[in-house]
């Protein structure tokens, strides 16, 4: 791994750190990379006290900057939680090792349905187990959605993709995710396509559909609207579901009077799965998988979903999930809205460029 | 002996910076111009081919395309991004000049005694962290931040102006975050600079603005260089400010760079396009390093 | 008092009453806070004069300099040129040019840029500029130079671009700020010549400021001594030298010993004083002694006579001693005296002929005497 060291110092652009710290060899230990504010830090503890495994705790805020990290190879964490599409090909880089089911009694509490899906990325789920699942859709702010449109309940895409929906919301603010792998596929279904289409004609057809609207737009950012929301300086935003929680309960601390809300559309959204996995050369793969067990208890993962407000794939634990959590339809949406969620396939060295530029002249208006 | 452990201590002083050059810039380079020539591929590290050992090395030397450089010309995109990278850097770097140097003229010609209190002023801000000051503009910025609140308040304005997520704040924001680097090299200069030649130039019948032009400025001129290379290069391929201040209209190189390296993983077309803007900031710093050597020889 | 002479013998506007000053300074008074710099001081200066200010760091010297140039202006009192009040012009509108101490050259500019710097400012044509920077080029003997920057040029050599930059508009007055001051001794002493030469070719008004008495009095026609921002005494250098009109000046000009006693004896023929080191001196000139007060005997070292015995027909005037240091510069030779009352006297010797044997050395018992007109009393 001498390669990568050196490599290092070349993309020296990038914040690369070796986290995880080095424990002493009688200490069992097990380090965990998870996205930022994403558990209930009890659970953290509750593990170690009935294992006696430390648990190191780092965490992330953006897929591109964990799979960075993994692909250079080094990084000395045990789990990981990148989000579907990347965990596809991290697998497919040989980035993760498969799972000793064996030793993972408690995956009989997964849920199938969830399962079923996550197949596609991490074909018979070989290599990693669902933590929290979402959708892609659309937050807004209830009162300035209220005024522009008359209405403050948003059902449909077509008031993204309506340019002439969209352009009475552009004053008060539209911010949009930077990512091409949520826009063109929800462009795509919006038109009647198939969402996982990569066709360069398809492609095409997307991003016309979004630089209709791309006036209307007033950033293309995915993390900036979780603030803007929260502050009331937008009025709409094409968003993560979890993000968008984020924004309407920051709102509603704030106490301003700004009350956020979440869709997701009638023409179906897409989904996403945040997957716990093991690297290749995680340094503690006992201990990783000891935890993987553990989170799949369903009493633990409904404390960590009743904390974040996040479904997740546990089927056992649904009966311990709050009301709260379980009866919010923007959080487990019923089974008519579930069958219109659809997933998307990662793409191709080409396909990716290709939507890359698209997206780009897209955001860029060039 | 001595004389040989001299000659040895000697050499080995002129060794330190080589080093230094060789550990932390040819090396990297080296390494990034290999990837460039790299095809992207999806496995550990996500390029073919990888170095292997010294052994198998002409054999992936073979595998080796210059496709990325090909596919950097032929796509308009990237030359776009490169030109409005240089266009909002030499903006910038213009307005921070024309901050800066009445800023770095009034320190330098300000009370010996109060000099180190105002140099101190001009460094403060870095005692926090770039990003967070950079944030606070965004609060400042916006339609209902301070600014335009403000401007509200004195009545200058009846409507918000829109200055976040524009060129405009791009340019507030360069400007702010480089300008102690502008202002430290011309004050350096400036306060170096002998005053009874600005007298002697009065003395010889110029009136004060005139010797401005034709003593001051001149002579600042190594300050002006060194502080506009300073501003422009690093603003070149600058990405936090742009991404947190910009609209997503501004096309600048740094970002680009980064959609390459983090968004289509291509790690090989995103050295490429590091290589190629390396290139572009030679280009200065040799002219800057031609001017500083010809002043060197008029130098004083 | 008659002129002692001048060196130049038929120059001496001063002391002719129908002279009009060209330079005058009426009650100039310069403060810098609560620092007064130059303290009511009056002083005129004539045309084609060559005037020293003469005196120690921080005596005013610069800053009356400085006045005259525009740089500063006074706080009170008012600066007359050639019969124009200069309050309020600004240093580029007037008709003096100054070369400074550091020289001042602009760095970016080749010599040539340098001298024709204040032409071109002028707005002089092209041709007339590039005829008078030859011109002065050839003055200064730097033909060789012209397109050499500042940095490329010794000390001596960078001395007279200054002069000849400052020389070139032909100014009406010629401000020289300590102009020697860098350069080393045997380059000042040559260097003084020339400034005199120049200064007598171009027919300007040169005032110079200095610290350095022998630079004042090899070159200047007067000389004014300052202290602590006040004229202590503006006289032509042999009328400093020998007769100094206050012990500061006696001291601050050369070297002097002085012997205090009280005047015993004023008569037409001098004054006695005496002298507290136990001999009586008789002085052809009482100068302003009166009777009983305390008076101070000022005498060069090169007015005292020293012989090993007691000097014939010797009354007052003369005292013995020990030998107390003897140092041979080559020229002359410097003998310290030691007197029984432990004052120490200098004298100086010429060396006329060439190894001369002196007798006299370390520990030997000497006489020191002197003419009655070799000295002057002064009383303050």
């Amino acid at each position: 791994m001498t390669r990568s060291t050196l490599f290092m110092t070349a993309v020296s652009v990038l914040a690369f750190g070796l986290a995880a710290g080095q424990a002493s060899a009688q200490e069992r230990v097990v380090n965990v990379y998870n996205w930022s504010d994403y558990i209930d830090e009890s659970i953290l503890a509750d593990f170690t006290k009935e294992t006696g495994i430390k648990v190191v705790y780092d965490v992330f805020d953006s897929n591109e900057i964990l799979e960075t990290k993994l692909l250079a190879g080094g990084t000395g964490y045990d789990v990981v939680v990148p989000t579907g599409t990347f965990l596809a090909r991290q697998i497919q880089a040989g980035v993760f090792q498969k799972l000793d089911k064996s030793k993972l009694p408690n995956i009989s509490n997964m849920w199938d349905k969830i399962e079923a899906r996550t197949d596609k990325y991490d074909p018979g789920n070989q290599y990693s187990i669902n933590y929290m699942w979402g959708t892609t859709g659309i937050g807004y702010n209830k009162a300035k959605v209220k005024e522009a449109l008359g209405t403050d309940q948003i059902d449909s895409w077509d008031v993204v993709f309506k340019p002439e929906n969209i352009a009475k919301l552009a004053d008060c603010g539209v911010y949009m995710l930077d990512a091409p792998a949520e826009m063109i596929p929800a462009a795509l279904n919006w038109l009647g396509k198939n969402p996982d289409s990569k066709t360069a004609e398809d492609i095409e057809a997307a991003q016309a559909a979004l630089e209709a609207i791309r006036p209307s737009i007033r950033k293309f950012h995915s993390s900036e609207y979780i603030n803007a929301l929260a502050n009331g300086d937008i009025c709409l935003a094409v968003g993560w579901s979890g993000d968008v929680f984020q924004a309407r309960d920051r709102a509603a601390e704030a106490k301003q009077g700004v009350e956020i809300a979440y869709s997701i559309p009638k023409e179906g959204a897409q989904m996403w799965f945040d997957q716990m996995a093991i690297p290749a050369d995680a340094p503690h793969v006992a201990e990783a998988h000891e935890f993987l067990n553990y989170i799949m208890k369903p009493e633990v993962i409904a404390k960590a979903s009743n904390y974040v407000f996040y479904a997740n794939g546990n089927k056992a634990s649904q009966k311990l999930l709050d009301q709260a959590v379980i009866g919010d339809p923007a959080v487990y949406p019923d089974e008519a809205t579930t069958d219109k969620l659809f997933t998307t396939t990662p793409p191709d060295n080409k396909e990716q460029r290709l939507m890359t530029r698209a997206w780009t002249r897209v955001v860029t208006g060039q | 002996m001595q004389k040989l452990l001299s000659a040895i201590a000697s050499r080995l002083v002129i060794i330190v910076p080589y080093a230094w050059l060789l550990i932390f810039f040819l090396i990297p380079f080296l390494i990034v111009f290999k990837i460039s020539l790299s095809t992207s591929a999806i496995s550990m590290p996500p390029y073919t081919p990888a170095f292997e050992g010294i052994g198998t090395w002409l054999e992936s030397a073979r595998k080796f395309t210059v496709d990325n450089y090909v596919w950097i010309t032929e796509d308009a995109l990237y030359a776009k991004a490169y030109l409005s990278s240089v266009i909002i850097a030499a903006v910038s770097t213009v307005l921070t000049l024309l901050l800066g140097f009445p800023l770095a003229y009034g320190m330098a010609r300000a009370p010996q005694s109060i000099r180190p209190t105002l140099l101190m002023l001009v460094i403060l801000p870095f005692w926090t962290s770039f990003l967070i000051r950079v944030y606070a503009w965004i609060g400042i910025l916006k339609p209902e931040g301070l600014l335009n609140q403000f401007l509200l308040w004195t009545g200058v304005i009846s409507e918000p102006l829109q200055i976040l997520n524009t060129h405009t704040a791009i340019f507030i924001g360069i400007v702010y975050s480089y300008l102690p680097f502008m202002v430290l090299p011309i004050y350096s200069t400036l306060e170096k600079m002998d005053y009874s030649l600005i007298e002697a130039a009065q003395d010889l019948g110029c009136p004060p603005i005139t010797a401005f032009w034709k003593i001051t400025l001149p002579l600042a001129i190594p300050g002006i260089l060194a502080g506009c290379l300073l501003v422009f290069i690093p603003a070149v391929g600058e990405f936090v400010i742009p991404d947190l201040l910009g609209g997503s209209r501004t096309l600048m190189i740094g970002k680009t760079l980064w959609s390459e390296f983090f968004n289509n993983r291509d790690w090989p077309l995103a050295s490429a396009v590091a290589i190629i803007l390396l290139l572009l900031l030679v280009v200065p710093i040799v002219l800057f390093q031609n001017a500083q050597a010809r002043a060197q020889e008029a130098g004083k | 008092m008659k002129s002692l002479g001048s060196i130049r013998k038929s120059f001496a506007p001063w002391s002719d009453p129908d002279a009009k000053p060209y330079i005058v300074f009426r009650n100039v008074t310069k403060r810098f806070g609560d620092f007064t710099a130059v303290d009511d001081l009056s002083l005129t200066i004539f045309e084609r004069e060559f005037f020293a200010l003469l005196g120690a760091s921080g005596c005013g010297k610069s800053t009356l300099l400085r006045m005259l140039a525009g740089f500063e202006e006074p706080t009170a009192g008012e600066i007359l040129l050639d019969g124009q009040d200069l309050r309020g012009v600004p240093p580029y509108r007037r008709p003096v040019n100054m070369m400074f101490q550091s020289y001042a050259l602009f760095p970016h500019m080749t010599v040539e840029k340098n001298i024709a710097f204040g032409l071109r400012q002028d707005g002089m044509p092209k041709p007339q500029i590039a005829e008078r920077v030859a011109e002065m080029l050839k003055l200064v003997k730097l033909e060789k130079f012209a397109r050499r920057k500042p940095h490329q040029l010794s000390g001596g050599q960078r001395q007279r671009v200054a002069l000849a930059r400052s020389v070139a508009k032909r100014p009406k007055v010629l401000l020289l700020d300590e102009p020697l001051g860098a350069l080393d001794k045997k380059l000042r002493e040559e260097t003084q010549f020339e400034l005199m030469d120049l200064q007598q070719d171009l027919g300007l008004t040169f005032v110079v400021v200095t610290h350095d008495q022998e630079e004042a009095m090899t070159m200047a026609d007067r000389i004014a001594v300052m202290d602590h921002g006040k004229i202590k005494q503006v006289a032509t250098p042999p009328e400093v030298y020998e007769a100094p009109s206050s012990r500061f000046v006696a001291d601050f000009i050369g070297n002097v010993n002085l012997f205090e006693g009280p005047v015993s004896e004023v008569d037409p023929s001098g004054a006695t004083i005496r002298g507290a080191d136990g001999f009586a001196i008789h002085a052809a000139n009482a100068g302003t002694a009166r009777k009983d007060e305390t008076a101070w005997f000022a005498i060069r070292p090169e007015k005292i006579r020293i012989t090993s015995q007691q000097p014939e027909g010797a009354g007052p005037n003369s005292i013995d001693g020990e030998v107390w240091d003897i140092a041979y510069l080559g020229d002359m030779t410097i003998i310290h005296v030691r007197l029984d009352s432990g004052k120490v006297i200098r004298a100086s010797m010429i060396n006329s002929a060439r190894g001369s044997d002196n007798p006299l050395t370390w520990g030997d018992r000497a006489w020191i005497s002197f003419a009655p007109d070799a000295g002057v009393v002064l009383t303050n």
